[in-house]
């Protein structure tokens, strides 16, 4: 039988392209307020340049414009690949392309303008949140609609992460912001007090756990085996810790809001299941890790697989901090501190960025029917990026158990020993070398803009048919 | 030879990884000794600059930590040293499996002893106990123990290079989750009210 139909490359390019540019916008951002707060002038006195107005720029640029197109573009890919089906409903998908991009342009100019709902990684207003819904609504048709038309009968693990990613997203997604519009650009949270609290912390711990994690896995289980050219080291590994995880990670939340007004019970109750999450993740991780293992040889002259290999290393770093950081007693003195910023980072940088990175790799090449410019690039991008992850993390571990300690600190008589501002000048030092980290890390990802760029300039996206499903064996 | 491996070491690593695997399998040399003695450089330093020199954050006098507080923090932090060293050593054996070569396990004690040398060395900084310039002059050492590790390893284990890439990678990751372990039980002890006495 000759199968003439075509995988959808466009959307799969559109997303990828639009992958290294908004994550050469939100990691200039990121440099740019790392700076600020290093030296403060640097915000000239102008409203919209201020930290408070471009912090929240910078996360929804890294996260939902960055990770989200990265996200888009390889759930797209390795869809239509593992189903061996193009995919569905090709009119909502190119719109998932335009509004997605349409949220993205909205958010840069409502959030510079000060325009917030507050809620932290949502802070998009009412009616983008309506657009996000429309397109959320979408991706999950076209996803689906994709498994629907499967040729062959298994689903591959990589669609079962990014199906429970695009699931769980809608549903909190849709809870966490639902809001009272007073008028077109304000509104107000439809939950009070500390009900609003937890319902943030759902959503946030879980965009961490869904978004930043299990979508990140199923470019793992996709793009790991396939540059490693080896089939996934366990199966069975990969389906017990997914169940584990996604059961497991929905619990978290409470864990970023220990010694508040909520509930000590629940507070508990999100620490013991962040303590238990630690083992799921590793299942993760052990797997990544034994599936690149035999493809060592391979290393000499694929410095793309140096990327995962960071990557994974990095993801079974933060897995295991974040657990630990969710004791009561280590969060009393590291919550509000830079070790959370410099753990965030961890995962952030190491783990979500360098996995999409390394999936970019792979995939722009192919979709345009180019090798890749140079290899001797790649390496380039690995040391500037590893080098900067290392320099991040480490001035914020240092910086942020200071700060513990200072804001802790009395003297005899019961007086705090600190005032606040001098645990801010006694920062000074850690944020030059956090920014340094950043850029760093920054100077890789343009030299990776460049060599894809070289890789693509001058070529004309190409048609790939869709080859028959081989016979079962 | 203990100097001789230090000097090796710092000037040309290749060879002395390879001196050190001999003298190893042949039982000429143990790499105890040379933890027990190397550690005591950041232990000792710690104590003269918490008790004498101090440190100062922002303007006032210098912060000091009494002296008895500061001896038993210091006999802490050797045994830290020490319990870290040989851990990962034991760790280095048991990833053997792994990657499917399996030495004995006074060699892999022996790669984490030498590897963590500069970290050693590095720790008589802490005679000036100025955080920002600790870490300055702390990060190249990182940064050569870092070297010394992905090039001793494969020359230890026997293993060709991109292998070794690996394994190395899995040894890092540990020493960072180890790291942070250090972190969160400092956070621990300093909640449950185990922290040093200061002289102000």
């Amino acid at each position: 039988m000759t199968n003439t139909e075509t995988y959808n490359y466009k959307v799969v390019r559109q997303f990828s392209i639009m992958t290294i540019v908004w994550g050469l916008v939100g990691m200039s951002v990121g440099v740019l307020i790392a700076a600020q707060l290093a030296w403060p002038a640097l915000n000239f006195d102008i409203p919209w340049l201020t930290f408070g107005r471009l912090r929240p720029l910078h996360t929804n640029a890294v996260i939902f414009a960055f990770g989200g197109c990265a996200l888009f573009a390889s759930s797209y890919y390795v869809v239509q690949h593992t189903c061996h089906a193009k995919l569905a409903f090709p009119a909502l998908a190119a719109f998932t392309f335009w509004g997605w991009q349409a949220v993205i342009v909205l958010a840069a100019i409502t959030l510079p303008l000060g325009i917030t709902s507050s809620k932290e990684y949502a802070e998009l207003e009412w009616p983008i949140d309506i657009l996000i819904t429309l397109v959320w609504v979408s991706y999950a048709l076209v996803f689906f609609g994709t498994i629907v038309k499967r040729k062959i009968p298994h689903i591959y693990v990589a669609n079962w992460f990014f199906g429970a990613f695009i699931i769980t997203i809608a549903v909190l997604h849709v809870f966490n912001s639902a809001a009272l519009p007073v008028s077109l650009w304000k509104s107000y949270s439809a939950y009070a007090g500390v009900q609003d609290a937890m319902v943030q912390w759902w959503y946030g711990h879980n965009a961490v756990g869904f978004f930043l994690t299990a979508g990140f896995l199923g470019i793992m289980y996709y793009f790991v085996p396939k540059q490693a050219g080896r089939p996934v080291y366990s199966y069975r590994l990969s389906v017990v810790h997914f169940w584990a995880l996604i059961f497991t990670y929905i619990w978290a939340g409470p864990h970023h809001l220990h010694y508040t007004a909520l509930p000590d019970w629940a507070q508990s109750l999100g620490m013991i299941m962040s303590l238990i999450l630690l083992a799921p993740s590793w299942g993760g991780m052990i797997n990544g890790i034994m599936t690149l293992s035999g493809a060592w040889h391979k290393l000499r002259t694929d410095p793309v697989l140096r990327l995962l290999v960071v990557s994974i290393s990095f993801y079974g770093m933060s897995t295991f901090e974040g657990p630990m950081m969710a004791i009561k007693t280590v969060n009393a003195l590291s919550h509000y501190t830079d070790w959370t910023i410099g753990h965030v980072h961890s995962g952030a940088l190491g783990w979500v960025a360098l996995v999409s990175m390394g999936a970019m790799y792979y995939m722009i090449p192919r979709l345009f029917g180019r090798e890749l410019y140079s290899l001797r690039l790649v390496e380039i991008h690995f040391w500037a990026a590893t080098i900067g992850i290392v320099l991040y993390i480490a001035s914020m571990w240092v910086a942020g158990i200071m700060q513990g300690l200072m804001w802790r600190a009395v003297n005899s008589d019961g007086t705090l020993t600190y005032s606040f501002v001098e645990s801010v000048q006694a920062m000074h030092p850690y944020y030059i070398v956090r920014t340094l980290g950043g850029a760093c890390f920054l100077l890789g990802t343009v030299v990776m803009a460049y060599n894809l760029w070289r890789t693509i300039a001058g070529a004309k996206g190409i048609e790939v048919e869709i080859p028959a499903p081989a016979s079962a064996h | 030879m203990f100097i001789q491996h230090i000097i090796g070491l710092l000037t040309d690593p290749v060879r002395q990884w390879e001196k050190i695997r001999e003298q190893q399998l042949s039982g000429a040399s143990s790499p105890v000794g040379h933890v027990f003695i190397l550690a005591l450089i950041p232990a000792v330093s710690g104590y003269i600059g918490t008790t004498q020199v101090g440190w100062r954050i922002g303007v006032g006098e210098p912060i000091r930590i009494t002296g008895d507080s500061a001896f038993a923090i210091a006999i802490i932090y050797y045994l830290a040293l020490l319990v870290g060293v040989f851990s990962i050593g034991w760790v280095i054996h048991l990833l053997g499996k792994a990657y499917e070569v399996v030495r004995p396990l006074s060699l892999c004690i022996a790669l984490a002893a030498y590897t963590a040398t500069p970290l050693f060395l590095i720790g008589l900084m802490e005679v000036y106990p100025v955080l920002w310039l600790n870490m300055l002059m702390g990060l190249p050492a990182l940064a050569y123990t870092v070297y010394l590790l992905y090039t001793g390893l494969p020359i230890m284990m026997e293993i060709p290079t991109e292998r070794g890439f690996l394994y190395s990678s899995a040894v890092l990751a540990v020493g960072l989750i180890a790291l942070v372990s250090l972190l969160g039980m400092t956070a621990l002890l300093w909640g449950m009210g185990l922290q040093p006495v200061f002289t102000n």
